[in-house]
């Protein structure tokens, strides 16, 4: 250890720091400043940016003693008493800030371009932040603030804006300013009193027996306080109650490389770490399965990766559902398109990684843990721990990104409570980038063969698609994921003949589950590259094509969704206006074209993972005598933005402003039940829960003022912060009303919540993809290819999306941005890519997410049909803009070439393989 | 178990720093900007108890020039290339290789002479620890098998420095300071071609500075192919420069444990030069693109460039 002299943020420090240790874990751990942020420890994702001497350093990759005596500025020092820094403001006045866990690298990183480079322009900007990787916002409000910061750099007024708080009207979230600040506490900036760290051994065989594991050497070191293994948690678990087959350290045998197998509990990570080297597992290495060939196919009952599974393979779930006869429909049709596709998987990507802290106490077990879902995490806790519900706590601190990748229970969150109970002590984990990418859950790959039958006026009369998906080693969300990647074809269009089998398969590697747009997402890649294939057959417009199709609103699908609002016709005529598709699309020159893709999405399930009578969602309102509403409610805000969604609702139907209400969200002790941010269903299942509650209290309000008044209560009025009757007898400010209502009576809470209506058919796998409402949407893409080298350059992307109504437009539009961003890199540049069962590429340096300089300008529109049993109107935005994003690049592909895209990742090489295989078919014709 | 003392030493000369090295066996790193050696330690491919941390030596951040070279301080930081009017005005070729390197702001940080001295990487080495042992260890880390192509005997971890396949078309030469002395050394010279031990330097050895020629004036062409516009290293590098005697040199990186060099004059063929470029490297699966489309690549970007070549020099 070395004494390091240090100036942050104007404040002196002097510390003891290890010889090798680096800036940011100084800065987090010593100095206590958690703002700087630590996402991939490699320099790869810019989160952890400071300045040092006014120069900006990765401090994750910077030696700590490299920076002796120097002044260094974190985020936490850019504010003043005066407020925040302009640029900070502009952050959050533009809506750049999501989940917050990339805001400081990018706060530090812009600040310090413009501050050099004064005269900087938008391009210059993109530049700048091209090292820094922000997964939900697309970049595109980023480089806006950045921009409008720069320009407005020079003029002295700079008006603060109202930041509102009405349904419609666009908002900062309301933890924007914390997050901009690095005042918001993320799950690893935690630090509780003598709490211990934990580190993983993993195995190292992708499927094995594990015949011995000896810790005897790895306890000899100093500072080691608990080991945990297997037999010591043999509850099975699995965030679907059908698929329980996950124990939280491996039992008897490991199924993918990486899996859990040993826990080290000691006084300082590096320490864990040290000693999980040490710890001796000897494996039996067994037959492995790495590809959906090896696993689809029958094998000895002893080699299967699961016991369980019903038959000798290693199938985890075969689902089918057939309405009509395809087989006589396809005959029938007069035009049929038939195609396979493989997609690779990928993941979610979220910046912030996993991260926890558990302890026990006199109320049984609290832990702290980034996670999207609590309710069931809760129950996983309970469950696997063999304790009563009652003795559970799970609190969602502010969470980095999710998307999926942190919705289910997770071994690192049952070991660490497990340990924390043994020990007595509380108990840390940070998960390395790395083992964020070992632990998954990300889409599955995919393979599937799928027709699509037409006539020749471009009606579609016909669907069948076969399906096999890659699961990896467990469950997860994976039976439902089988199930979307079929019923999720059954719209935006019309189909009256339509059928699909999938099948899951287990094979030893990190196990996939629920990523944004949920199973559906390769599916609909895959049928809308076939109805542009269609359209090219009968030479029709594809967008004319569509706009045939679309399901009309208030209807039925053939499996019997209930589609109510659908914005569909709307959505497209908007993106094919913007981009000029008319004068665009078929007449580019070679190399240069445009693509058309639809898409369609659930706004929550309608039925509950785990069948109960309880309300999918449940919302608390208290107000006291100081006239503030407490929100209190279950559902998790991860950076989409649901918290600020909540305050809007109740604030629109009380007629109050925001800065009167407060929101606590999902903590198992203090908020309702909420089932969780998954299925995109919060805004629709939480926000008419909040409506509800809202309306209550507005009804004891109404109560309480028209006591003795003869004044109907409909003439009452809820506006601007007053309560007033038509005829304005009574004309109560909102504080005194509150007195009214409190008086003799105390505090008033209040309850709401949103059930979701019976739904759908009578048929085995009727609930699958049910929903209360769905959105529509649909993306034009323009790409330019470099014909020699097969590079797909993403010109622009222009997308809508009917979200029924924007109750926050600001976070509806960052949410559609976000996915399309999402979907461009799974379309362009990401992949999980293994080699014998090992990821390969496990870093932000090769797993390939776009950054600001691969992302296109996006054209983003809300489209809104007021969705009838939405809170006023609303629903999804969060996942379903994703899916028309992939087809319309790969079908902007075959428009400006003419080859067909059946493999995702679009890598430039493969377009070129498809370009070459063009030319020389066109040879052997003309020979 | 016992724990090595870890240290952290802070030269304030070369020659301080060489002693430093001295003493510290074999187990020391010199650390410039650090972008390369950090993440690498940090995976565990590089375990020096001891890192030399040469940032603070002044002499090596200056850029001077005499009447034969220009001359770049090792410890010049990649962004900071573009403050020198000289490299605008006669090298533009080596600011754009600059700001491809990495992400801007890793530029900051990192150095020329870092850059030239970048370890050679391949897919089945940069990984941790625990992954490296999942995998079976490859030659480079004391392993007996090379992954990426399945045989016994050698390394093909990839040359990956941008700079210096540039400098190298330019012809450029290294001012070394080592426990021996100093000497000056043309840069291509330093590339063994071994992936295990991709330079030829002794362990003490710093560069002191970068010298370009000055008395040649070359037309350069850059291409690199990565699979985004940021962040990523080089699948493949290319330059192609010609001087005004019409001497014409290729060199290739990222497709090889050493940067590749085709030699040639303006009347060769070019079609043969090409030819030459495109079977000399021994590219092997160890990258995000396959081992046959960098291949392809390289006859397509040595085409476009001596393209661009003959545009600019029919204009000049």
């Amino acid at each position: 250890m070395k004494s390091l002299k240090l100036t942050v943020n104007g404040k002196y420090h002097e510390v003891l720091v290890g010889e090798h240790e680096m800036l940011s874990n100084v800065i987090r751990e010593k100095i206590g400043l958690t703002g700087t942020k630590i996402g991939c420890e490699q320099g790869s994702c810019g989160a952890c940016t400071v300045l040092v001497n006014k120069e900006p350093v990765l401090s994750c990759i910077t030696p700590a003693l490299k920076v002796e005596d120097a002044e260094i500025t974190t985020i936490e020092g850019l504010s003043t008493d005066k407020g925040l820094h302009k640029l900070q403001e502009k952050f959050v006045e533009k809506g750049a800030i999501q989940c917050g866990f990339c805001t400081p690298g990018m706060v530090m990183v812009a600040l310090d371009h413009i501050n050099k480079n004064p005269k900087t322009t938008k391009d210059g900007i993109k530049e700048a932040l091209a090292g820094n990787v922000c997964r939900c916002t697309g970049y595109k409000k980023i480089i806006d603030a950045v921009v409008e910061y720069a320009n407005e750099n020079q003029s002295p007024v700079h008006p603060v804006k109202d930041l509102g708080g009405k349904v419609g009207v666009g908002r900062p979230y309301i933890e924007a300013s914390k997050k901009v600040q690095g005042l918001a506490d993320y799950a690893d900036d935690y630090k509780l009193k003598n709490a211990l760290h934990v580190k993983f051994a993993r195995s190292i065989f992708p499927h094995a027996k594990i015949i011995s594991i000896d810790k005897s050497d790895a306890f000899q070191i100093q500072g080691v306080r608990y080991i945990a293994t297997g037999e010591e948690l043999p509850v099975k678990f699995g965030v679907l109650p059908i698929s329980r087959d996950e124990t939280a350290l491996a039992i008897d045998k490991v199924r993918y490389v990486g899996e859990i197998v040993a826990a080290v509990a000691a006084d300082t990570e590096e320490i864990a770490e040290r000693a999980c080297k040490l710890i001796r597992v000897k494996y039996e290495p067994l037959k492995e399965f790495l590809t959906i060939d090896d696993s689809i196919h029958d094998v000895g009952s002893n080699e299967k990766i699961h016991a369980h599974v019903k038959f000798n393979n290693n199938v985890h779930k075969k689902t089918e559902l057939r309405f009509g006869d395809q087989q006589q429909g396809l005959k029938e049709a007069e035009v049929v398109s038939k195609m396979s596709f493989e997609m690779e998987g990928v993941s979610h990507g979220f910046t912030e990684p996993h991260a926890a802290t558990a302890y026990w106490d006199e109320n049984g077990l609290t832990i702290i843990t980034a996670t999207q879902v609590t309710h069931y995490l809760h129950r996983t806790l309970a469950k696997t721990l063999e304790v009563p519900l009652s003795r559970v706590r799970v609190i969602k601190p502010y969470v980095g990104g999710g998307f999926g990748g942190k919705s289910d229970p997770f071994p690192h969150e049952i070991i660490i409570s497990h340990i924390a109970r043994k020990t007595g002590k509380p108990v840390r984990v940070r998960l390395s980038r790395e083992e964020v990418f070992l632990t998954n859950h990300g889409r599955h790959p995919s393979r599937m063969t799928i027709q699509l039958g037409a006539n020749r006026d471009g009606t579609l009369k016909v669907l069948d698609a076969d399906v096999v998906i890659d699961g990896g080693a467990y469950g997860s969300f994976g039976i439902v994921t089988s199930y979307y990647n079929g019923v999720l074809l059954q719209a935006p269009y019309k189909l009256n003949n339509f059928g699909f089998r999938t099948f899951r398969v287990y094979t030893n590697k990190p196990q996939c589950g629920a990523m944004r747009g949920h199973g559906a997402v390769n599916s609909r890649f895959a049928v809308e590259s076939l109805i542009d294939d269609i359209a090219h057959k009968i030479k029709m417009d594809p967008v004319e094509l569509r706009m045939k199709n679309f399901l009309d609103p208030d209807s039925l699908t053939v499996g019997q969704y209930r589609i109510t609002s659908n914005g569909s016709r709307e959505s497209i005529q908007k993106v094919a206006d913007q981009s000029d598709w008319k004068n665009k699309y078929g007449k580019m020159k070679y190399g240069h074209g445009f693509g058309v893709g639809c898409g369609f999405f659930i706004s929550g399930s309608a039925l509950p993972i785990i069948r109960n009578e309880l309300p999918q969602s449940t919302v608390h309102l208290k107000v006291d005598f100081d006239g503030r509403v407490l929100i209190t409610s279950g559902a998790n805000d991860i950076g989409q933005g649901s918290d600020t969604m909540l305050a809007i609702i109740v604030a629109e139907v009380l007629g109050i402003s925001t800065d009167k209400i407060f929101v606590i969200g999902a903590d198992t002790l203090l908020t309702p039940v909420d089932l969780g941010s998954y299925s995109s269903r919060v805004t629709f299942m939480a926000g008419n829960a909040a409506k509800n509650a809202a309306e209550n209290l507005r009804g004891e309000i109404s109560e309480a003022v028209l006591k003795g008044k003869e004044i109907p209560s409909d003439e009452l009025n809820f506006m601007e912060d007053r309560i007033f009757s038509n005829d304005k007898r009574i004309n109560l400010s909102w504080s005194e009303a509150i007195d009214v209502l409190t008086a003799n009576r105390g505090a008033v809470s209040v309850s709401g919540k949103y059930i979701s209506p019976k739904l759908g058919g009578d048929f085995k796998g009727a609930g699958a993809g049910l929903s209360p409402s769905y959105s529509f949407g649909s993306c034009v893409a323009e790409v330019k290819i470099d014909t020699k080298t097969g590079q797909v350059k993403l010109l622009n992307v222009w997308g809508a999306h009917d979200c029924g109504k924007a109750i926050n437009p600001l976070a509806v539009e960052g949410q559609l941005e976000g996915s399309w961003h999402m979907g461009i890199g799974q379309a362009l540049s990401e992949e999980m890519k293994y080699y014998k069962g090992l990821l390969v590429n496990n870093n932000f340096l090769d797993y390939k997410t776009p950054t600001t300089l691969d992302t296109p300008d996006l054209y983003t529109n809300i489209i809104e049909t007021i969705d009838p049993e939405g809170p006023f109107g609303a629903k999804e935005c969060g996942e379903g803009a994703l899916h028309p994003v992939i087809p319309a690049i790969a079908n902007a592909i075959y428009d400006a070439v003419g080859v067909r895209v059946k493999k995702l990742p679009i890598k430039s090489e493969y377009v070129l393989e498809l370009i070459k295989q063009k030319e020389q078919s066109k040879q052997e014709v003309s020979i | 178990m016992n724990v090595a003392q870890k240290s952290y030493l802070k030269p304030r000369s070369v020659e301080e720093a060489i002693s430093f090295a001295g003493k510290n066996g074999s187990s020391f790193r010199y650390l410039a900007g650090g972008t390369d050696v950090m993440v690498n330690k940090f995976q565990g491919n590089e375990e020096a108890n001891c890192l030399i941390d040469i940032s603070g030596i002044n002499e090596l951040k200056q850029v001077t020039r005499d009447e034969n070279f220009l001359k770049v301080g090792s410890l010049v930081k990649l962004d900071d290339l573009k403050n020198y009017p000289e490299m605008e005005n006669e090298f533009p070729v080596l600011l754009q290789a600059a700001q491809e390197v990495a992400s801007p702001m890793l530029r900051k940080t990192a150095t020329i002479g870092g850059n030239i001295l970048c370890e050679n990487r391949c897919v089945f080495y940069n990984q941790s620890e625990w992954w490296r042992e999942a995998v079976g260890y490859c030659l480079k880390c004391d392993g007996d098998i090379c992954i990426a192509t399945g045989g016994k005997k050698n390394c093909f971890s990839k040359f990956v420095s941008d700079m210096a396949p540039v400098l190298i078309a330019l012809n450029s030469f290294l001012e070394i300071a080592d426990a021996e002395g100093e000497y000056k050394v043309r840069l291509e010279d330093i590339y063994t071609g071994n992936g295990l031990k991709p330079k030829e330097l002794n362990q003490t050895a710093i560069i002191r500075s970068i010298l370009i020629p000055v008395t040649e004036r070359y037309t350069c062409v850059f291409k690199k192919l990565r699979p985004r516009e940021a962040v990523d290293f080089t699948s493949l590098t290319t330059v192609v420069s010609i001087d005004d005697h019409g001497k014409i040199k290729i060199v290739l990186g990222g497709v090889d444990p050493k940067p590749v060099v085709v030699g040639g004059t303006i009347s060769s063929h070019v079609e043969k030069l090409i030819e030459q470029a495109v079977k000399k490297p021994r590219i092997v699966d160890n990258d995000f693109y396959t081992r046959l489309y960098r291949k392809e690549m390289i006859s397509v970007f040595l085409k476009r460039s001596f393209e661009e070549l003959r545009n600019i020099l029919t204009i000049k």
